[in-house]
């Protein structure tokens, strides 16, 4: 029944794009008619538009800038059939400009300015100290900038030159740059290049030396130079790319930076660039204040944790929601912490915008209570062909080894040990447990004859390779104005630093766009993207792990004995038992497949010249394959079994259909307005089966061949759907863009929740208020931006698994006479009430721009409240449960984020650019079920607690003779571990427990300077971390046991009754007892300071590439993680190896972050 | 003219993408096609089967290994006879030094696993009845899951004293989800009940495949007619009577008999039969055993596994204290404190200390390492040792109760029991149970249920509280009960912590 109705109305989906299909097609008869109706239109106004709308209309079709003098324009008018909507915008400008006797120059990648060479020639001719120019007014997308710059410079008579200083501007590409202002500075008197870039101006001989020249330009920064003795003065600008690049894209649309009420970071591809990595989130790290990066993992892809202003659920998903494109990527629960991001070619991204508060977020409705992270893929080309080509080649390097013990040392320790085995352990003394290790070191292969060792090998240098690896990325983009094209293919070849460890990519994206008739835009993209890694760090695992046997193998082993045979931790009696690392890289698998499809088909309508009507379906297949292996040998991995081999196939579908209106229109020239309002269906399929077996007679099948396994595990299988319904609607109005408000409202439904509870509306509203608009501001010179804008909103969670609402079975398996029997028997306890989780969030924030933006802030606080929080919460087990998914609890972040860029220097061909960002957030735990504590992974969630906050014992040190009867009344003897008796009741047990640290920061941000000369570009991109714990698990193992695998130097500290005052407690061997525990000696202060990146780059000049028949040829070298600092002793204050949400900072035998060292090239052709 | 429909096809075209699909109204149900849910299940007779196949399931949560120790491991390091080497099981040490608290995860293991059994039980008990199927069918049904509901009744109260008595399926709005906790008394008459109806289900006397059975349904009983007599409840005579008639007719069944040699206790070829009356059950490489692991000594490399935890071992003091010629506690009996090395079998080790024989899977050590064993939760020499203690406090020692502990002895190669009083053979029988149930989570509830210990250097039992260990600690009131668990505390504000944690 329920298959049924679904299936019809998958039929009315696929008519109503059928109707969509035909529809197209006979509408394009209907176009002609339009033309005509359209022409007949503006017969009755004569036939021709004027030039100025003219321009206007291309800056918004092409997407460019494009800059003119007013006066140059002005009054004059074009023929509208000289316009071809087909055409590209470089030839339409020609069909316009030439009959007028204009031309245009490209100035850069998407402006041009729009020359009159006549008028410059003139002014330039009679030396235009009388002459009223008026500079250059850039056409309608950068309003502010054009009402900052002063509309008329009136330059009034002066006193007869006695001096002149002439010279000629251009741009960084050596393009002559005509129009540029040349003002004397704190006057009024200057003058505008010619169509050469050539200006010649009279300065007063008197203090000449000490005048100063400001060149300024739209879309240029300015620049001032101070004239001294010179009479020649050549300048080259630098484009201001903030501000040409100032349309950010918003949820369901774009939007003027300037226009935007909300908090909303962007990265371009340019700044990806800087930094070529394997992953978006390994690219974004540090870029946008507020949105915190966690790279985990240095194994190739990164494994990176992603919170935008914290944490917001204690027990849905934290992670940010994902758009590509307009697709919104659902899969959750990839293998080993992977997200759907990973399987996207970071080179296909042209710009990432970060949706940060309620304003920016509540489009996104029930999904954006984590933030969002919108990102915009590369087009075709509106102007010609185009082909890039990047590459890089760079290798890894290990940055740093963790001290261990040598051979020598590792016995030395084994040998104390057991001189304290009677101390610790009398009765196994005396029953002979102990034997003297000396005793047992006859082996051959290991110690001569007067049981020294034969080898001292160092694990880590074993361990580690020189990771090499190549990254390339083709493109072909072309197109005219009305139809674009691109072709995207990208390889990369990335090896681990871990031996046997890599990630290989395939991606090869298409993408298409066509001005199909004037009213109707479609296009779309499809992308395939093919990926295949060895990951050999699985996810919170305490067993034996190559990264673990990097500390604990021992130095007395060789990777391989002279017969071949590999060396192991059992090769020498009385050893906790792993392979050696090499062994296990060698022989065991862990190799995730996933073939990712991304893609998207849009019609945009114009139904009327202010509204649209955008149609889009949106696909997204993830295939994944897990194939494991683990070899017949290998000890307390696969020996038990016989090796091990299993293959999980995952396979993740959704499809999302969005129709909205949008509708712009400016009234009476003070009040823009711009609605929307939508639609959207969307459906997630997830269908897991996994299959595996045991007991191999030989190791050559690997995963390939399952049933040459003789002990066939219990296959698995499951499948999981779910839908959403959504209505979602804003409405910007802006009055005369200075005070701008935003409504957000959407309605979202999905079958996850009880039908009672089905739909919720998640509203916000936000207000900003361009202080720099007001007249009392436009004699404040210096503040040339000044915005404030405010928000409040609600946005939702809804990652919980589905079927909550529903009282599922369990299957249970039981053994009858030696078979299995299955049983089915209660799952879960359904809670029909279950509804939405609600995240309430305040933001305020402030934009301020001085001196023409040189120097430019943005300061940002918020408050988040996370109510109706879903928890598992826990129920009384006596009902034979243990959780129910229920709406409890609540949380909420604070926090201050300030980004701050500032232009020091620009004079000469040099500039030195900085920016710092930085963000403070703090989290807090308002209220759980009845107060009571959970934990989760490491960590503990309690009231007015942050989450992530470590548990454990205080560890003071170890217990002195002098303190031997006290220590007794613990069962403690002098040498033993101490810990704090935290409720005196005269026991340590769990009562002792406190929280202890949190791996959550005070504060984090970046701070990049970069120094370009010339062609040559400098950047230093440092991060930096404070007020984060890193829970050192690793200890467990490597320090507070010794004698039975490998240790860390440290234990060299032992007590001893000579060393008293020592958080080691005094070797013996393991069986004798020992204290381990998380506690406060695993704490470590993980504040850091880390070299991100180093890079030197060279763009090689107009004439080289010319003459190489290129556009464009930018060489670069470069230095990842070069350097850092910080107290933690481990490899990487930025780790986390486990999957739960909180813990982050838990570091349990981690792969280390390489040190990459880089060389690239980017060719333009 | 033209231009009206060119401006309508385009409407229509948008109207038509606007409202498409959104006329699925069912577009937003979905049913889990991975799961049954409880309203869709309980249809055919193989529904029932199901059913209470998933009650047996929580038996083996509490059996186990690892690195962690297991939940068993609490009622063995409770009784002050068991040591370890796993520094890093802070719960079994936290018990053994009797230092434990209601965070300890083993308790709130068994808590969870027995409540979730009785869980799947009650869903059986309420839902089972409405199935259109064969009767007697039926009836064995709900008496296996009648008979399984008791066992976990009868683990909870006696580990954790007053807990709440759950008869049916909870659900959310259920007042059973905050359960008071009911009396023991209460909770024993379920369980008596719950035998009682079993008994009379119509279950075969034993069963080969390792269901519940009549056998096992009246053995358990007499075992909780003897536990009522005792601590905390009292009952006294008429409940040892009770537990002497019940024990006496496994007995004179004649179905069950005691193995002729200890190596078949821990034989994969005895499951379910001979001595076995009910086990938890295990197959070899279909679902394996999980302790072997843990009862071998700390990396001696003695075994196939290439985990050796030495998670639990038996204490020197307790295994000296057999008596002098008890086959038990010989070499490789009960016990053992040498083995040969896993890469060189010719060449034997001694372990320095006494491991656990009872358990151990030669086998799975040996070669395959993975285990075909059953754990024991029922043995005829326990009925036996039932029998002999009970009839001996109701009618004094009878030459039936003799000859059922000297069964005991015989095999252990002991001479027979004659002679003694009353109260000389009261302690006789309680030092058979010592030695011969040990390390079967028999003896802490023996002690719980007396309120003795076994003082291993005197050979004598003197009273729970106030025992001394062998190692130090020292009995209180408070370990006469396990803590019930935190959470489970902080869940429910109508539970009341068991007194002194």
């Amino acid at each position: 029944m329920n298959n049924y109705l679904r299936r019809s109305c998958k039929i009315g989906l696929s008519l109503s794009l059928l109707l969509f299909l035909s529809q197209a097609g006979w509408s394009q008869s209907v176009l002609l008619a339009s033309n005509v109706r359209h022409n007949s239109v503006q017969e009755t106004t004569g036939n021709v538009r004027l030039l100025k709308d003219v321009l206007n209309e291309f800056n918004s079709r092409y997407g460019v800038n494009i800059l003119f003098e007013r006066g140059t324009v002005d009054g004059l008018s074009v023929v509208s059939s000289t316009i071809s909507p087909r055409a590209t915008l470089e030839k339409n400008l020609g069909n316009v400009l030439n009959p007028l006797g204009l031309r245009f120059k490209k100035v850069n990648s998407n402006s041009y300015l729009i020359v009159n060479d006549r008028t410059i020639k003139k002014v330039a001719d009679t030396d235009s100290r009388e002459q009223e120019t008026e500079l250059l007014v850039q056409a309608s997308r950068q309003p502010m900038v054009a009402q900052r710059m002063p509309d008329v410079i009136r330059i009034p008579k002066i006193e007869p030159a006695e001096r002149t200083v002439s010279g000629t501007v251009k741009s960084e590409t050596n393009e002559p740059l005509p129009g540029v202002s040349v003002v004397i500075k704190g006057t009024t008197r200057g003058t505008t290049t010619d169509a050469e870039g050539a200006f010649r101006l009279s300065i007063p001989d008197e203090g000449a030396a000490a005048t100063t020249l400001v060149f300024s330009f739209v879309g240029f920064l300015n620049q001032e130079i101070a004239v001294g003795n010179r009479s020649i003065i050549d300048v080259q600008l630098l484009p201001d790319q903030k501000l040409l690049n100032e349309v950010v894209v918003v949820g369901y649309g774009v939007q003027r930076k300037s226009d935007l009420t909300g908090a909303v970071g962007t990265v371009k591809a340019e700044m990806l660039q800087e930094r070529p990595a394997a992953s978006l989130n390994q690219g974004l790290a540090g870029r946008i204040t507020g949105v915190n990066v966690s790279v985990n993992s240095g194994r190739p892809g990164g494994r990176a944790n992603i919170r935008i202003r914290g944490n917001t659920s204690v027990s849905v998903a934290n992670n940010p929601l994902y758009v590509i494109d307009g697709v919104i990527l659902n899969a959750t629960g990839l293998t080993n912490g992977s997200t759907p991001i990973d399987y996207i070619n970071p080179n296909d991204i042209a710009s990432i915008e970060v949706l940060k508060d309620a304003s920016a977020t509540a489009i996104y409705g029930a999904r954006g209570a984590n933030g969002v992270i919108l990102v915009t893929t590369k087009r075709g080309s509106s102007s010609g062909g185009r082909i890039n080509y990047d590459t890089d080649f760079s290798v890894g390097v290990l940055p740093k080894k963790i001290p261990l013990l040598n051979a020598r040392e590792f016995l030395q320790v084994e040998d104390v040990a057991y001189q304290n085995a009677q101390k610790y352990d009398p009765v196994g003394w005396a029953g002979g447990k102990y034997k003297d290790p000396k005793t047992k070191r006859t082996n051959p292969l290991l110690f001569d004859a007067s049981g020294n060792p034969l080898y001292d090998t160092d694990w880590q240098d074993e361990s580690f390779q020189k990771a090499l690896t190549q990254n390339h990325q083709l493109s072909f983009a072309g197109g005219s104005g009305k139809d674009s094209y691109g072709v995207y293919l990208g390889y990369r070849n990335e090896n681990g630093l871990v031996k046997e460890s890599y990630l290989k990519r395939f991606a090869g994206r298409f993408v298409f766009d066509s001005q199909l008739k004037s009213w109707i835009k479609v296009g779309g993209s499809l992308s395939y993207n093919d990926q295949k890694e060895n990951q050999v760090d699985p996810l919170g695992s305490g067993g034996i792990i190559a990264m673990r046997q990097v500390l604990e193998a021992l130095p007395i082993i060789p990777v391989k004995y002279p017969d071949g045979r590999w060396g192991g931790n059992e090769d020498y009696p009385g050893m906790e038992g792993g392979g050696n690392p090499v062994n296990i890289l060698k022989d065991r698998f862990f190799l995730v497949k996933t073939q990712t499809m991304l893609s998207n088909v849009y019609a945009n309508l114009n139904l009327t010249k202010d509204l649209e009507l955008r149609t889009t379906l949106g696909t997204n297949v993830i295939n994944q394959e897990i194939d494991e292996y683990a070899g017949r040998t290998l000890n307390y991995i696969s020996r038990n079994q016989g090796g091990t081999a299993a293959i999980t196939n995952e396979r993740h579908n959704s499809w999302q259909f969005e129709n909205y209106l949008t509708y712009n229109k400016r009234f009476a020239a003070q009040h823009s307005v711009t609605g929307l309002l939508g639609l959207a269906w969307q459906h997630v399929d997830r269908f897991t089966s996994r299959a595996a077996t045991q007991n191999f007679q030989d190791d050559y099948f690997q995963f390939n061949n399952l049933g040459a396994g003789s002990v066939p595990q219990a296959p698995s299988s499951s499948a999981v759907g779910y839908g959403l319904n959504s209505y979602f609607g804003r409405v910007n109005y802006g009055l005369r863009d200075k005070y701008l408000v935003t409504l957000t409202g959407r309605v979202d439904g999905s079958s996850k929740f009880g039908s009672s509870n089905r739909y919720a509306f998640f509203p916000s509203a936000a207000l900003a208020w361009r202080v720099v608009e007001e007249d009392f501001m436009k004699n404040v010179r210096p503040i040339s931006n000044l915005k404030v804008r405010t928000s409040y909103g609600v946005t939702g969670n809804s990652e919980i698994t589905a079927y909550q609402a529903l009282a599922g079975m369990s299957n249970y398996s039981v053994i009858f006479g030696g078979a299995r029997a299955i049983g089915v028997g209660t799952g879960r306890l359904a809670n029909p009430d279950l509804r939405w989780e609600k995240t309430h969030q305040f933001d305020v924030g402030l934009e301020l721009g001085l001196f023409q933006n040189r120097l430019s802030f943005e300061l940002d606080y918020y408050r988040k409240l996370t109510t109706d929080m879903l928890l598992n919460a826990p129920v009384p087990f006596s009902s034979g449960y243990e959780t129910v998914a229920k709406n409890v609890g609540s949380m909420e972040n604070r926090g201050f984020e300030l980004a701050l860029n500032s232009v020091n220097v620009n004079r000469g061909g040099f500039a030195w650019n900085t920016t710092f960002n930085i963000s403070f957030n703090k989290n807090k735990v308002i209220a759980l079920t009845g107060g009571s504590d959970i934990f989760v992974g490491f960590t503990v969630v309690r009231e007015q607690e942050p989450v992530g906050s470590y548990f454990g014992f205080v560890h003071q040190g170890t217990w002195s003779t002098a303190e031997e009867s006290q220590a007794a009344k613990y069962l403690k003897k002098p040498g033993d571990i101490k810990y704090q008796d935290v409720n005196a009741d005269g026991v340590i047990n769990d009562k002792d427990r406190v929280i202890i640290g949190k791996g959550i920061p005070d504060g984090f941000g970046t701070l990049l300077n970069t120094f370009k000369y010339k062609n040559f570009d400098l950047t230093v991109d440092l991060q930096f971390m404070y007020g984060n714990d890193v829970l050192f698990r690793s200890q467990h193992s490597a320090e507070d046991r010794q004698g039975i695998a490998n240790s860390f130097k440290t234990v060299l500290n032992a007590w001893t009754p000579e060393n008293q005052n020592t958080p080691i407690a005094q070797f013996r061997p393991v069986s004798a007892g020992y204290n381990t525990n998380e506690d406060t000696h695993r704490v470590r202060d993980g504040s850091f300071v880390r070299g991100r990146n180093l890079l030197l780059a060279y763009s090689f000049p107009t004439p080289i590439t010319n003459k190489l028949h290129l556009n464009r040829l930018r060489a670069y070298a470069s230095v990842q993680n070069f350097f850092l600092s910080t107290k933690y002793e481990g490899y990487d204050p930025e780790v986390s190896t486990t999957g739960n949400a909180f813990d982050q900072g838990v570091a349990l035998y981690d792969y280390p972050k390489p040190r990459v060292f880089m060389v690239g090239l980017n060719i333009g052709l | 003219m033209k231009t009206t429909i060119k401006t309508a096809g385009k409407w229509l075209l948008g109207v038509a993408l606007l409202f498409s699909g959104s006329a699925c109204s069912d577009f937003l149900e979905e049913a889990d096609k991975s799961n049954f849910t409880v309203g869709n299940y309980f249809t055919r007779p193989e529904h029932a089967t199901s059913a209470v196949n998933s009650i047996y399931d929580n038996l083996k949560t509490t059996t186990g290994g690892g690195f962690g120790g297991a939940p068993w491991m609490m009622l063995e390091f409770g009784t002050g006879l068991a040591n370890t080497e796993l520094g890093q099981a802070q719960n079994s040490i936290f018990v053994r030094n009797l230092v434990n608290t209601s965070d300890n995860e083993y308790g709130r293991v068994y808590w969870v696993s027995s409540y979730k059994g009785i869980g799947n039980a009650n869903l059986v008990i309420a839902k089972v009845p409405g199935i259109v199927m064969d009767e007697a069918a039926k009836k064995r049904a709900l008496g296996e899951a009648l008979f399984l509901r008791a066992h976990y009744y009868y683990n909870l109260v006696r580990i954790f004293g007053k807990v709440p008595l759950i008869t049916a399926p909870v659900e959310l709005a259920s007042e059973t989800l905050y359960p008071e906790q009911a009396t023991e008394e209460a909770v024993y008459k379920q369980i008596v009940d719950d035998l009682v109806a079993a008994e009379a289900a119509g279950l075969p006397f034993t069963d080969a495949a390792g269901r519940a059975s009549t056998g096992a349904a009246k053995s358990l009983l007499a075992n909780v007619y003897l536990s009522m007599a005792g601590y905390p409840l009292q009952k006294g005579a008429e409940y040892f009577k009770k537990a002497a008639d019940k024990a006496n007719e496994v007995i004179t069944a004649n179905q069950y008999s005691l193995f002729t040699t200890y190596d078949d206790l821990h034989s994969p070829t005895k499951k379910n039969v001979g001595e076995n009356i009910f086990m938890v059950q295990f197959a070899t490489n279909i679902q394996p055993s999980g302790w072997q692991t843990s009862i071998i000594p700390y990396n001696q490399g003695i075994s196939a596994y290439s985990d050796e935890t030495g998670a639990i071992f038996a204490n020197k003091e307790f295994v000296e204290s057999y008596e002098k010629g008890d086959l038990r506690a010989q070499e490789k009996q009960f016990y053992y404190r040498s083995y040969t090395l896993s890469n060189d079998r010719k060449t034997t080790v001694d372990l320095g200390g006494y491991y656990i024989y009872k358990h151990f899977d030669t086998q799975a050590h040996l070669t395959t390492s993975n285990s075909d064993l059953n754990w024991p939760l029922i043995r005829y020499a326990e009925v036996l040792l039932t029998y002999a203690e009970a009839a001996n406090e109701a009618s004094g020692p009878t030459p039936e109760a003799y000859e059922a502990v000297n069964k005991i002895r015989r095999r252990a190669k002991l001479p027979d029991l004659a002679g003694l009083t009353k109260d000389q053979f009261r302690e006789s029988v309680w030092k058979e149970r010592w030695y011969e149930l040990s390390f079967e989570n028999k003896t802490w509830f023996d002690m719980a249920r007396l309120r003795k210990a076994f003082n291993v250097t005197t050979k004598t039992f003197e009273n729970f509280v106030g025992h001394k260990f062998s190692y130090g600690p020292v009995l209180k009131e408070r370990e006469l009960l396990f803590p019930i668990p935190t959470a489970e505390i902080r869940n429910n504000n109508k539970l009341k912590q068991n007194a002194g944690y």
